[in-house]
């Protein structure tokens, strides 16, 4: 344990107040709790950041009740209330309707491919441009890169469609090679900034070993750009897999359409059916919250890291 | 940090080794489904899209009863309407569409965009007077059908039958009567029509639409009106404002019979809020019957036109061609694509699937509709008695669902026509030829 946390915990909870530690007392271990690294827990700042999970947690609500009621147990009461009895078949019915496992593989590789691509493509550009900022060449197409940002997406809409059907890219392959391409210059712009900071001389002293440029790249800079990876490659995941414009306007195939558009099924001009709408929205946002679960520690920390540097 | 370094590295190695072949493979199936299109074996594949996410299970039994009967043709639907402009610019459009039948369409229609039906047979089995409606917004080079009607929907006051049973009130048949029943709600507590005014779309086409078309021939109104082109101006005869004053009391009237705070209620909450019995009427259209029952399965409704003059016999019913089917014009399957539409178009298929969607069938003796939530308007439908909604007629540049919430809420008439007529002018200069 750490050095702060040697008092002898008697396991008597103190009074709770805000009295201050008095030596020689156990102190009451609910209120004087350290973590790990020796840090005070700010009460202030946890009830502020409880109170800000709720914007997370009251929609979640809402989503997974929604989708355990039956039509008219939607119409009833505040909406706040616990279906009772639960209904599981709308699961089913929207897995059923969809065509899930299709629309799903759909979703999943034109996401695999997009992060794959974004962290490949950004990062060697990014590399390129950082140590070659000298040159008047690689700073001109940075700004290029940066420009494509000021483009509004729907002014482009309509001869990307024409391009990627004159292609062959009508197809969620073509869907996945734009979303690497749209988001290339962001990307860029977030590896840059990183890159810069990574000391020169560690890639020296590798030359001095003989290392090759694309050995400095793979076994120097991409290992310490993890952090950024791991932010860029869930701005991807998210964006690749959230999106609907780009898969609705492209993808010519029905039978190849991603799950945001498929799940356009429940909602007419006039008529929505909510309670399948937001089982098979709960089904189709599963993979992100697993995703970002598992992937906040690596933003969290590549957020750190950036900061000390 | 840097002792934690060769482990990341491993580790990230072997995962992103381990994507990439996982990728890879499963990149397989899908470049083998791209390559799908055009006949093989023998099959023609057609692509069928319509308009109405709702419906899709119906259509997928009628493709599979189609399929059964014609091995030679498969049909994939694809109810993603979004992609049919894509589809137009990759030239490469759906063989078979259903669009509502309303200014965008007209548009297509006028570019040619679909084929010339009217040698068809099955097109003699539409009733003249439902593809008076689809013709009626132009046909392309002035004598092709473009579209043939499949479903036709007639919208006019929802009402609560147990209500009006609970306070002796009988079916409004003129505006004097309207407004008698509208005060013995207002008088007993009941809110007389549920205002979802949150909802600009509701008022355009609930009191806009039926005031407007119950006092006017709006049809012709249009018709002048997209005659004149760009030469119209506020003084001209053909003019919203010299045409559209006398029904403005009116339309205020009607809102004024809302609960308060309509100003809040969406179309959402107005469906809940009917069904639960908070007012005795709504102006809403088929669309919102099968959203009523689903919250309450036990409501009496019906619906009755809205009476706007005091002669019963000029009373007429909104209504839209809900789904109207075409074939593109390039279409490569074009054989194939009639069969289809023809298939579309036998009583069983057309009739049934109106009859489910509380709507009328455009064929010559279709069975008298039988929904008694729509008993009020099927005589109207039937004897031809309707208009197409004004609102309708307006291009998507001119933002009239606005209009008309501001009009409601500052009640200035004049104003109000002064800028339809500003902006329909804007709009006939720009896209004048």
């Amino acid at each position: 344990m750490t050095a702060s946390n040697t008092l002898p915990d008697a396991g008597n909870a103190g009074p709770a107040g805000t009295a201050p530690s008095q030596p020689g007392k156990p102190r009451p271990p609910r209120f004087r709790r350290t973590s790990r690294e020796g840090y005070r827990i700010n009460w202030w700042l946890t009830a502020l950041m409880l109170v800000a999970s709720l914007t997370i947690l009251v929609p979640l609500y809402f989503t997974v009740a929604m989708a355990l009621k039956s039509p008219d147990q939607i119409g009833t009461g505040t909406g706040l209330a616990w279906p009772n009895p639960l209904n599981w078949e709308n699961f089913a019915k929207a897995y059923v309707a969809t065509n899930f496992p299709k629309a799903f593989l759909s979703t999943a590789l034109v996401t695999i491919f997009s992060v794959l691509g974004a962290l490949a493509s950004s990062s060697l550009v990014a590399y390129a441009i950082a140590r070659n900022w000298n040159r008047r060449f690689f700073r001109g197409s940075f700004v290029y890169l940066l420009s494509a940002m000021f483009i509004p997406f729907p002014v482009i809409i309509l001869p990307l469609i024409k391009q990627t059907a004159l292609l062959g890219l009508d197809n969620p392959a073509g869907v996945a090679f734009l979303h690497i391409l749209g988001g290339i210059s962001f990307n860029t712009l977030l590896y840059i900034a990183f890159v810069r900071a990574i000391p020169v001389e560690l890639e020296e002293s590798a030359r001095m070993d003989g290392a090759t440029t694309w050995q400095v790249f793979f076994k120097i800079i991409l290992p310490l750009l993890a952090p950024m990876n791991a932010t860029v490659g869930i701005f991807a995941f998210l964006g690749s897999w959230n999106d609907f414009l780009l898969p609705q306007m492209i993808i010519a195939d029905p039978a190849l359409q991603t799950l945001p558009v498929v799940q356009m099924l429940f909602q007419g001009e006039f008529n929505t059916d909510y309670s399948l709408a937001f089982a098979s929205y709960l089904m189709a946002m599963a993979p992100t919250l697993v995703v970002y679960i598992l992937a906040q520690r690596w933003v969290l920390s590549g957020v750190m890291r950036g900061a000390v540097k | 940090m840097n002792a934690a370094v060769p482990a990341a590295l491993l580790s990230r190695r072997s995962l992103i080794r381990a994507a990439g072949l996982a990728g890879a493979a499963a990149l397989i199936p899908l470049t083998g489904c791209t390559a799908a299109g055009g006949p093989r074996n023998g099959i023609t594949t057609l692509r069928f899209m319509q308009n109405k996410p709702e419906v899709v299970a119906y259509f997928n039994q009628v493709i599979k009863d189609f399929e059964a009967l014609n091995p030679d043709i498969h049909v994939v639907q694809d109810f993603n309407e979004g992609n049919f402009v894509p589809s137009l610019v990759r030239n490469d459009p759906p063989d078979v569409v259903t669009r509502g039948f309303a200014t965008e369409t007209a548009e297509f229609v006028r570019k040619g965009i679909f084929a010339d039906l009217s040698d068809l047979p099955v097109a003699k089995t539409v009733d003249p007077k439902f593809q008076d409606l689809v013709n009626s917004w132009g046909q392309y080079k002035g004598h092709e059908t473009s579209a043939l009607p499949f479903s036709v929907a007639a919208a006019g006051v929802i009402y609560n039958r147990d209500l009006f049973a609970a306070h002796g009130v009988a079916v409004p048949t003129t505006w004097d009567a309207f407004v008698a029943a509208c005060e013995t709600f207002k008088a007993a507590g009941i809110t007389p029509i549920y205002g979802t005014f949150k909802d600009a779309w509701t008022l355009r086409q609930g009191a806009f639409d039926y005031v407007t078309g119950g006092m006017l021939d709006v049809g012709a109104f249009f018709k002048d009106l997209m005659a004149k082109g760009a030469r119209i101006s506020q003084q001209a005869p053909e003019s919203f404002s010299n045409h559209y004053a006398s029904s403005l009391p009116k339309i205020l009237q009607l809102a004024s019979f809302s609960q308060n705070g309509a100003a809040s209620k969406n179309y959402a909450d107005g469906n809940a809020a009917f069904a639960k019995g908070q007012a005795a009427m709504y102006l809403q259209g088929p669309w919102a019957l099968s959203q009523l029952v689903q919250a309450n399965q036990d409501i009496q409704l019906g619906t009755f036109p809205l009476p706007v003059t005091n002669n019963p016999e000029e009373t007429k019913v909104r209504v839209n061609v809900d789904m109207a089917l075409s074939i593109t014009r390039n279409t490569p399957n074009r054989a194939a694509a009639e069969r289809f539409l023809n298939y579309l178009l036998e009583p069983s298929v057309v009739n049934t699937y109106n009859e489910k969607n509380a709507a009328f069938s455009p064929l010559i003796n279709a069975p008298a509709d039988s929904n008694p939530h729509l008993s009020g308007v099927a005589a109207h439908v039937g004897e031809g008695r309707y208009y197409q909604g004004a609102g309708t007629y307006f291009p998507p540049s001119i933002p009239m669902n606005n209009y008309i919430q501001s009009f409601i809420y500052n009640k200035n008439g004049e104003q109000f026509l002064s800028t339809v007529d500003a902006e329909w002018r804007r709009v006939a200069e720009r896209t004048a030829v």
